[in-house]
């Protein structure tokens, strides 16, 4: 799937060649048609918009949003897992995922790196790249709107990959989403409430609250695969981001 | 029922079951427990640690898998301690533990950063330019300058190469060099101990080239100038397991627990072993609970309870009871048995400087620096002596710089402590009193400022005549008000009297009841006397951070003497404040310095030059008049802080970089064109002022620092005292500072520095900042270079809390484009050699240095200072003014040179502390173990120096602490000098050689070395003082011994020849900013102190947001009850503290804990998580010392006089901060400033800063 590549240099940082490769991106988009139109277009407009731009301008912006804002961090397990002890095994995981596929990472980037993600999926056949792509739907779901409530344009991209992974967000995945801490600035009781601790609570129930981490944790270590197991086991890609848990900011 | 039907006659079920059915044996496919084993199987484990300058340095293993680190844990595997006596493990905290989250975290500086404005330029310029040539067009075209420098902190980065990066740094420096010379490219980093070898990377680059090695334990407040001042020695402690070793422990001002985290299990087992422990902290603290008693004092009145208890202590065990431990301690380690000169003054008599033998007739028989020894009255003879020992033995001559109890003609002496039995009268002897002083926040009471007290004196001949002297013994009690039956006033006959310092008076003073103080005062002095000198005293920052910090530590410090604590197993002066002991110092000097290729290097004190260059001197608010003694003698005591500062640079006393407003490196072409050596040049043209300081000019252009590297550390987010300042002046950009600078106040201007009615915004050209996490430092840079983390590089790290050396290694390649800060260095050096050739060649470069401590030039001015710029006397480099010497730069080698131990080693060889020794041995064993260059040019044939392992190498190699061949050499060179043999100290270990994978392996027990005054041995844990009391070593003083008396002119002006009680100093910035702009909300002026934390390490951690989640989630201030209550704040409520620096917004904890009247704000929270706007200012609500502003003490400008003498980081003004108030009100309206940012400067309007908030 072409377009996942796409997808993936669009959300690299702009260089030279990306911009040169402007026609190229938008003649494959075009051509694979995969995408639906509404999308299709604001895809198209991103890559006019990096291609057109000024180089540095460009750059700064994404500088700016993906590697110095944490909320938008393209490294998929920032939201999944934070700073937290789980996202050094999660990496490893997913490291393995590519290895088992036949691929060693040649930049100098981390496995959850996003476009480095949607390369991999790419070179997938469709229903497991999609199937790929729909893991971390609720991230990418959690991105776009961040992006829109910026008014970026690259808030395209990410509709688009919400479209590929016909990500369908459950009533409580949908409710999590909402209950975000991302509130208002300006809005003193929403802030209190953001920051408001969680009462501890001992006994009975108490193993419900120990939060996403440990969850996420928990439904990766159950899913994974025994050693000599993997290839007789699988069906498809193995599942490397939990979409039961909620993304963090 | 048989069950015959359900019983199996022909199988058995492999299923069996057993233990009553209670377990079943299956022979299932059990590979899915497989996926538990795993978690736990690694790669690898690699040991590293932490370099937070937490003091902590624990071991731990890192575990990685593919490539990926995962986690870490304790190491367990220190060196066993002897019988009776608990081991170091287990160390770490919850910080260390959390650390591998940074390595992969959002927060993470993945690639080179640029300033996009910056770039644009640089590549629009390189299209036709050479690197100088096109870096030159920028920055001195105002209008490209000021587009870049005047959004620093507003965003705006781009990614750039290495390549490109490292040569516009190039090409930025040898610009600088060329155009104003090479002492105008500064680099700040802090703390070598924590990773010796980044630290050198840099340092070692700045020395080759010239620049600038900014000082920071002096900076930071961690230095206590009382230490230098009394022992001649930056700051010696005991290790944390000699707590174990104490019978009583005063923490005092010292939260142990909280921040001292592994080494707080000592403190715990010495309790349990039986030790009694008193805590002295104005807060409820974590370390208030160990203690069996707590005092809680009125912040910064610490000296006021320590002279209290010194009363009680002279008193109950010296005068009405004499200790015989204490009084033959105080005898032979003390200046305690000195003569000093009593002068009239305005009909009074005060103490002038101590008798030298110079003062007496044919010197006493001394021919070599008679001026620099010291006398006193034998008690047998009753001849005046002169004892060994004294600074003027040390130099000259050998063999008599000892403290045996000899007198110089080699018979013992027993030296008299008071003039009492052998007196020809009574005098009345004037003490300043300073606790009169009146403070709208703190007690005064309505005593003298000149209070007379009655001392024995004799009458002695001198060679000028006849002269009223006493003994320091004598004085020192007087100045206690120690009543010893000699009549006269302000003695106390009872602890009750209201007379300073008993009891009863300093119970008014600092809220302590005085039963308690005399109760504490008997139990530190009792247990001395029973376990001859094992009490301790803990104390750390909260006590350093105070304008008068000298009187806090000194009154301990006094303490400790008086019961002969100090160089005995489980007694002393324990302060931890900061990682600085570099352990293997002697070793890493030269690689950190680029000694090996030319001497000297240039380092500055950091805090006289922030304060200069981030133009806090212009809205001074102390008058040198307040801090002024009423019995001053007479001497040049106008003008304001700066002057003295400026005097001092003149003298040779403290360094001052950029030193010339001419270039240094056009300065030996001129001398040689005029016919004369570099020295004697620039004294004639200093004197003549066709030279001038550039510290007399600090706003001219051609004076400012023009470059500035920042590495491992944060000095904008976290150290920055001044923090508002340093981005008006020295950056250029949006700030806070709310106050008037003394051309607007119309107040009185300094009189040796010119003053300029615009003060210059924006100093640098270029700020740049490595580090792995994008700080308050980066987010403010020029150019942000993404470093390795301390899992992702090999270096090297001790502290002052245990004996051990241990290793950061590389668990894994540093992730994105990071690389080692020594990877980063070499690749600068590389650039600007490449670039260099454009402007520079080799160079002469005239290097001025201050008078250094433990040289023979320290020996300067031995009586009354004299200012040749006054015609006092003449200007002679290294005597009355900086010493001058020539050094030659290969600037287009300079990589070259780095990568190479330079020849210097085997032609001059190695030192410290005044110890010389050969380095030949050492050296040709390094061309073995690290190879040697085979390249051609200049280098070819020289010991490698090319990875991070092989400078560990080099400096393990050249040290006495791990070579032990080096460390018997250095023992034996110190044996001439003492003329006592101390190389048994180190002779079983000589064969002992710790390389760098000897530390991989497992930490390694240092070898004691003559560099510090404990040991480390089976007997003893390192313990400071230790070989100065019991191999009579002299500390490092002008008497050889304990200094109590400070007899030098300014120290006598200033009010501090003995200790005192001074309250804090007003630095009224409340008035004028106070009601500047209502909200509405009441306020109220609270005492602003920042302690250490506990869910960071200074501002390292405190941007990850699960630790910050264990607190409030941001940024907090601490206040109590009773002061929220006052107006109208409750828990958790957004406020805003400011006052003429600047403002901070925080959220308030109100709470029980708080002393009223205090703010604590946890230093150092970053303001780039959760910090909104402040109302005040409209700019994001700023970092703690937002708020602070460095105010400079002439008595720690002293240069040239023996123990007050210049020496990096251990001497010099410090970064005080404590004495600052604030005023505190509810926020009405929080605002994030989530704005786009519009255009450039727009002062006072509300600016986004993208990157913030986050």
């Amino acid at each position: 799937m072409k377009t996942l590549k796409v997808l993936s240099a669009l959300l690299t940082y702009p260089t030279p060649e990306l911009q040169a490769a402007a026609r190229e991106l938008t003649a494959v988009l075009r051509s694979e048609a995969i995408l639906p139109r509404s999308q299709l277009q604001g895809v198209i407009e991103l890559v006019d918009d990096i291609a057109q731009r000024d180089l540095l301008d460009a750059q700064e912006r994404y500088v700016l949003l993906f590697d110095r804002t944490r909320s938008l961090s393209l490294h998929l397990f920032e939201h999944v897992h934070g700073e937290s002890r789980d996202r050094g095994q999660a990496m490893v995981d997913l490291m393995g995922v590519y290895a088992d596929a036949g691929y060693e990472t040649t930049a100098s980037e981390l496995p959850d790196f996003l476009p480095m993600f949607l390369e991999f999926a790419a070179t997938r056949p469709a229903a497991e790249a999609l199937e790929l792509v729909g893991q971390p739907g609720h991230v990418l779901a959690a991105l776009r709107e961040r992006l829109a409530k910026r008014g970026s344009p690259y808030e395209a991209a990410f509709a688009a990959l919400v479209a590929l992974a016909k990500v369908k967000l459950d009533s409580a995945q949908l409710a999590a989403l909402r209950a975000e801490p991302d509130p208002e600035p300006d809005d003193l009781e929403a802030l209190d409430a953001a920051w408001e601790e969680e009462e501890v609570t001992f006994g009975p129930g108490a193993a419900a609250q120990c939060g996403v981490d440990g969850l996420a944790a928990k439904i990766r270590q159950g899913r994974r695969p025994a050693p000599g197991l993997e290839n007789a086991h699988r069906k498809g890609p193995a599942t490397v981001i939990s979409t039961s848990a909620t993304p963090r900011t | 029922m048989s069950h015959f039907i359900d019983r199996l006659k022909y199988f058995r079920s492999t299923k069996e079951a057993f233990s009553n059915g209670h377990g079943i044996a299956t022979n299932e496919d059990r590979q899915w427990e497989d996926g538990y084993r795993q978690r736990w199987q690694h790669d690898k484990v690699v040991r590293s640690t932490h370099g937070a300058n937490c003091t902590g340095s624990c071991s731990w293993k890192i575990y990685v898998k593919g490539g990926i680190v995962t986690w870490e844990t304790q190491q367990t595997d220190y060196p066993r301690t002897r019988p009776d006596l608990p081991n170091h493990e287990p160390r770490g905290c919850s910080r260390g533990a959390s650390y591998s989250w940074y390595l992969y975290s959002g927060n993470r500086v993945k690639y080179p950063l640029i300033r996009s404005r910056l770039v644009r330029h640089w590549r629009e310029a390189r299209k036709t330019l050479a690197p100088v040539a096109a870096w030159k067009s920028i920055v001195e075209n105002p209008e490209k300058r000021n587009d870049y420098i005047q959004v620093r902190g507003h965003g705006g980065f781009v990614r750039a190469t290495w390549d490109e990066v490292t040569e516009i740094i190039g090409a930025a420096n040898a610009y600088t060099a060329k155009t104003y010379g090479p002492d105008r490219v500064i680099g700040f980093s802090p703390i070598p101990a924590m990773s010796m070898v980044s630290y050198a990377a840099g340092s070692r680059y700045l020395s080759l080239l010239g620049g600038v090695c900014m000082s920071f334990y002096d900076w930071y407040c961690d230095l206590p100038p009382s230490s230098p001042q009394t022992w001649g020695e930056q700051t010696d402690v005991p290790e944390s397991a000699d707590w174990y070793n104490a019978g009583f422990i005063i923490l005092w001002g010292s939260n142990v627990p909280q921040t001292r985290t592994p080494d707080a299990h000592f403190y715990t087992e010495a309790r349990y072993r039986g030790a009694k422990s008193a805590v002295i902290c104005p807060d409820y603290s974590e370390a208030a609970k160990f203690g069996d008693i707590w005092l809680s004092v009125k912040q910064g009145t610490d000296a006021a309870l320590a002279m209290a208890m010194g009363h009680v202590i002279l008193t109950e065990y010296h005068v009405k009871r004499e200790v015989p431990y204490f009084r033959d301690y105080v005898r032979q380690y003390t200046d305690m048995p000195l003569l000093v000169r009593l002068v009239s003054q305005n009909g009074k008599l005060v103490p002038d400087r101590l008798l030298r033998a110079s003062d007496f007739d044919a010197s006493l028989g001394e021919t070599n620096n008679a001026e620099w020894k010291t006398v006193g009255l034998d008690e047998v003879s009753g001849k005046i002596v002169v004892p060994n020992g004294s600074i003027g033995f040390r130099w000259g001559e050998q063999g008599k710089w000892n403290i045996e109890e000899k007198e110089s003609g080699g018979n013992p002496t027993k030296l008299r402590l008071s003039l009492a039995d052998v007196k020809d009268e009574f005098a009345e002897v004037a003490f300043p009193y300073f606790g009169n002083i009146a403070h709208e926040h703190f007690t005064h009471t309505n005593h003298a400022s000149v209070l007379e007290r009655r001392v024995p004196v004799k009458r002695l001949k001198l060679a000028d005549g006849e002269a009223i002297v006493a003994t320091v013994h004598d004085l020192f009690l007087a100045n206690y008000g120690v009543d010893r039956g000699f009549g006269g006033g302000n003695v106390a006959a009872s602890f009750d009297d209201d007379t300073p310092y008993t009891p009863a008076w300093a119970e008014k003073i600092t809220g302590v009841t005085r039963d308690k103080i005399v109760q504490v005062a008997r139990e530190f002095a009792t247990n001395a006397e029973k376990t001859k000198g094992r009490s301790m005293v803990i104390i750390g920052a909260a006590m350093n951070h105070w304008y008068h910090a000298d009187m806090n530590y000194r009154g301990v410090i006094n303490m400790l003497v008086m019961c002969g604590c100090v160089g005995q197993s489980g007694g002393g002066w324990s302060h931890y404040v900061g990682q600085e002991k570099l352990r293997p110092q002697a070793g890493w000097a030269p690689l950190a310095f680029g000694l090996d290729w030319s001497r000297p290097s240039r380092q500055q004190n950091s805090t006289s030059f922030f304060y200069l260059h981030s133009n806090q001197w212009r809205y001074e608010t102390l008058d040198v008049k307040e801090i002024l003694s009423p019995t001053a003698p007479p001497g040049p005591w106008d003008g304001t802080i700066i002057d003295y500062n400026m005097r001092s640079i003149r003298m040779g006393w403290l360094p001052a970089y950029p030193t010339l407003t001419q270039n240094s490196l056009e300065i030996a072409g001129k001398a040689a064109a005029a016919g004369m050596e570099a020295p004697a040049y620039v004294a004639k043209s200093l004197k003549s002022g066709d030279l001038e300081f550039a510290w007399e000019d600090p706003d001219a252009p051609r004076n400012y620092p023009r470059n500035l590297f920042v590495w491992r550390s944060n000095l904008l987010g976290s150290s920055g005292k001044g923090h508002e300042y340093f981005l008006k002046h020295l950056l250029g950009t949006s700030h806070g500072v709310l106050g008037k600078d003394l051309g607007e106040e119309g107040r009185a201007k300094p009189t040796e520095v010119r003053w300029h009615d615009e003060a210059p915004r924006g100093k640098l050209d270029l700020l740049v900042t490595l580090d792995f996490r994008m700080s308050t430092t980066c987010v403010y840079s020029d150019i942000v270079l993404p470093t390795a983390t301390w899992y992702e590089k090999n270096d090297l790290n001790t502290s002052d809390m245990h004996p051990f050396i241990h290793p950061l290694t590389n668990a894994v390649d540093p992730v994105w484009e990071a690389k080692s800060d020594w990877e980063i260095y070499k690749a600068i050096a590389k650039a600007f050699s490449r670039v260099a050739p454009e402007v520079l060649g080799v160079e002469k470069d005239v290097v001025l240095t201050p008078i250094m401590h433990d040289a023979p030039a320290e020996l300067a001015q031995a009586f009354e200072p004299k200012d040749w710029k006054t015609g006092a006397c003449e200007p002679i480099p290294g005597k009355t003014m900086p010493a001058v010497t020539v050094v030659e730069r290969d600037y287009p080698n300079l990589y070259k040179r780095f990568t190479a131990l330079g020849p210097l080693m085997e032609k001059v060889g190695n030192g410290i502390k005044g110890i010389a020794w050969k380095t030949e041995h050492e050296v040709d064993a390094l061309k073995h173990l690290n190879g040697v260059v085979t390249e051609e040019g200049p280098t070819k044939g020289m010991a490698r120096i090319d990875t991070d392992i092989d400078a560990a190498e080099m400096l393990l190699m050249l040290a006495p602490e791990t070579n032990g061949e080096v460390a018997v050499k250095a023992w034996a060179a110190l044996s001439k000098t003492t003329g006592r043999d101390h190389v048994h100290l180190a002779a079983v270990k000589e064969d002992e050689k710790i390389r760098f994978r000897d530390v991989v392996a497992q930490p390694r027990k240092i070898i004691s070395a003559p560099t510090w005054s404990g040991l480390e041995s089976e007997k003893v844990c390192y313990n400071a003082g230790y070989t100065n009391v019991h191999e009579l070593i002299p500390w490092r003083t002008l008497s050889g011994r304990q200094q109590l008396y400070q007899d030098h002119l300014w120290m006598r002006a200033f009010g501090e020849g003995f200790c005192v009680y001074r309250p804090p100093i007003d630095l009224k910035a409340i008035k004028g900013v106070q009601g500047l702009k209502p909200n509405g909300e009441k306020e109220i002026v609270l005492n602003f102190i920042t302690p250490h934390q506990k869910w960071g390490i200074h501002s390292t951690y405190t941007d990850n947001l699960l630790m910050l989640t264990l607190s409030r989630g941001g940024p907090i201030v601490w206040l109590s009850e009773t002061d929220a209550r006052k107006v109208g704040i409750v828990d958790n409520d957004w406020v805003e503290a400011y006052n003429a620096n600047g403002a901070l917004v925080a959220r308030a904890v109100v709470s029980q804990r708080m002393k009223d009247g205090t703010l604590f704000m946890y230093h150092a929270q970053e303001k780039i998580v959760n910090v909104p706007g402040s109302e005040m200012t409209g700019q994001r609500g700023g970092i703690h010392n937002s708020v602070t502003r460095a105010v400079l003490k002439p008595t720690h400008m002293i240069g040239g006089y023996a123990q007050l003498a210049y020496g990096f980081n251990y001497y010099g003004t410090i970064g005080t901060n404590r004495d600052e108030f604030v005023v505190i009100r509810k926020l009405r309206k929080v605002d994030w400033l989530e704005r786009p940012f519009k255009g450039k400067q727009e002062p006072a309007a509300r600016h986004n800063k993208p990157e913030a908030a986050e």
